[in-house]
């Protein structure tokens, strides 16, 4: 056959074409260059097929990494003189009557090219088709949810993704995401597991954009905090309202200033993520800070009594604890005291 | 034939023992069955061009069956010291890369004491072998509204059996020929290579009619 001839599916079948697309050299450049210049006709669906034959990939692609190259290579090199090995390393030849299994084909060349024409077909009216989206088609209705103190949640999007809210934190998504990206806006902190797929995932939280594929991390923004986002696994890229564009690798965690100004460190992911599954976290903690967080927690109030120990620090991590024994713990160490009065608490320093 | 594999940056290849770069400057024009027969000839920079050209590929292609990383290193190790051991009888190689993918599947074969069939077990299995990821990713930014129809497809390539997403792999990811395709996939001949491609297209169609 000719290849003007071709259809996209003789096109993702032949060596010469395939060979082309993933390996150019001067020789099949030099053809289908020229051949496509003669047959402008077929551009479209010479760039269906080409992008179909580039899309597919091992899903799963470990590296070789040098460690691992320059180990195995010196390993062979030393087996040359350890004859001792030669029975354990030499392969068993396969007979060759165990091949017959996989030649159990029933023979559907003809069935096969009349699909492969309907493929094309397919295929060709798809191309031809191709029309731009108009742009907004009708206003989707948008999703709020917020948790108050005390409250936590998870929500599970339709997508797959999900996003577990703290308390105090209210995130916002339509009811349906569009066909270019996901996009929700987060006020608070929320630990975000995105379901991989092709487009984007947004995270807006105030002015900044977080951008992932598929990904795991934690958003922070308080008023006036500075913004956290803390990578787990995956990718993830944060845009800044200035411009500036910041990569996060997994246990990264980026600090921004509302000014744009930022920083990367590392994180304790107990620290940081803990809370999503249900650990309340005191590392090396001020006491503002212990009482801001069991306020938040619990949805409480609490009032200090005595003079402060500006010294003072608590480290403790409690998982699904009550409130009265997490004050014990905390008090325990310093010697204050605490009374539980339904939603009002009164720590006591009596030193 | 000559396969292009890809070479890496400049400036990764100074922490690759000694002599490995040059062996690729003697040998990048030359044809596998020349640079195979300087190897059998005990040409240890041919050895050094073959093993710096194919063990990343060779152990990607090994991770596609068999997630024990360092069992693939094992069998890779084992497979190019049988090939030293064997340098003088050696037998012609028209395609290095396909040989080497045949011998390694056979070694993971041996190694496993599984029969073909069972390396190649779907499609229960979680991890599934030989997984194909469809991705647009040039796409997504131009034409959004084609998603859907990947998204079919990418459904619709991971319904095939592990013997044709072996086959879709080698032809696509790996650039190979049907001949090569016979040759890595332990098949008789080159026109079995391309039923197990065509049959897998043609699945992918009716699972697409479907919808």
């Amino acid at each position: 056959m000719n290849y003007k001839d071709y259809d996209i599916a003789n096109f993702i079948t032949d060596e010469f074409f395939i060979q082309w697309i993933k390996s150019p050299n001067e020789n099949n450049s030099h053809f289908w260059e020229k051949w496509m210049a003669q047959h402008p006709e077929k551009r479209a669906m010479v760039n269906e097929a080409a992008n179909l034959i580039r899309s597919v990939k091992y899903a799963h692609s470990p590296e070789f990494t040098d460690k691992m190259y320059v180990e195995t290579f010196e390993q062979i090199l030393k087996a040359d003189n350890e004859h001792s090995s030669v029975k354990n390393s030499k392969p068993t030849p396969i007979s060759s009557s165990s091949k017959g299994s996989f030649l159990f084909f029933i023979p559907l060349r003809g069935i096969a090219a009349s699909v492969l024409v309907l493929f094309c077909l397919w295929a060709q009216y798809e191309a031809f088709n191709y029309r731009p989206e108009p742009v907004e088609k009708a206003e989707i209705p948008l999703i709020k949810r917020s948790n108050l103190a005390g409250q936590k949640s998870i929500i599970d999007l339709p997508d797959g993704t999900r996003i577990h809210l703290n308390s105090e934190s209210e995130i916002e998504f339509p009811k349906e995401f569009s066909a270019d990206f996901r996009l929700v806006r987060l006020k608070g902190e929320a630990f975000f597991e995105v379901k991989k797929e092709q487009r984007p995932f947004l995270v807006e939280s105030g002015s900044t954009k977080i951008r992932v594929l598929g990904t795991s991390f934690n958003v922070r923004q308080k008023t006036n905090e500075p913004l956290y986002v803390a990578l787990v696994t995956g990718k993830v890229r944060v845009d800044a309202v200035n411009g500036d564009q910041v990569i996060l690798n997994p246990d990264e965690m980026l600090v921004m200033e509302k000014d744009g100004k930022f920083s990367k460190t590392g994180f304790d992911p107990m620290d940081v993520t803990g809370w999503k599954d249900n650990y309340l976290v005191f590392k090396s903690a001020k006491f503002s800070e212990v009482k801001k967080k069991l306020e938040l927690w619990y949805g409480v109030n609490i009032t200090f009594k005595g003079n402060p120990d500006k010294d003072w620090t608590y480290s403790g991590v409690y998982k699904d604890e009550m409130l009265e024994n997490v004050l014990r713990g905390v008090c325990m160490t310093s010697g204050m005291t605490f009374k539980i009065d339904k939603k009002q608490i009164t720590i006591t320093n009596p030193k | 034939m000559i396969n292009n594999p890809k070479l890496p940056n400049k400036e990764e290849v100074n922490v690759y023992p000694l002599g490995h770069s040059e062996s690729i400057k003697v040998y990048e024009n030359k044809s596998d069955m020349d640079i195979w027969n300087a190897f059998n000839k005990g040409d240890e920079f041919a050895f050094n061009y073959i093993y710096r050209m194919y063990v990343i590929v060779l152990f990607k292609y090994g991770c596609q069956m068999c997630k024990d990383q360092s069992h693939i290193q094992d069998c890779i190790q084992n497979i190019f010291i049988d090939l030293r051991r064997k340098r003088g009888s050696l037998s012609e190689v028209q395609s290095i890369k396909s040989y080497l993918f045949k011998i390694l599947y056979r070694e993971l074969i041996r190694k496993s004491n599984k029969s073909k069939e069972e390396i190649c077990k779907e499609p229960e299995k979680i991890q599934k072998n030989f997984s194909i990821e469809f991705s647009q990713e040039t796409k997504i930014i131009h034409q959004e509204n084609d998603r859907e129809k990947f998204e079919k497809i990418q459904d619709a390539i991971n319904k095939l059996t592990c013997r044709q997403r072996q086959a879709i792999l080698l032809l696509y990811e790996e650039g190979m020929t049907y001949k090569e395709i016979s040759v890595a996939m332990d098949l008789n001949e080159v026109k079995s290579a391309r039923k197990v491609v065509y049959r897998a297209l043609s699945t992918l169609k009716s699972l697409l009619q479907k919808k």
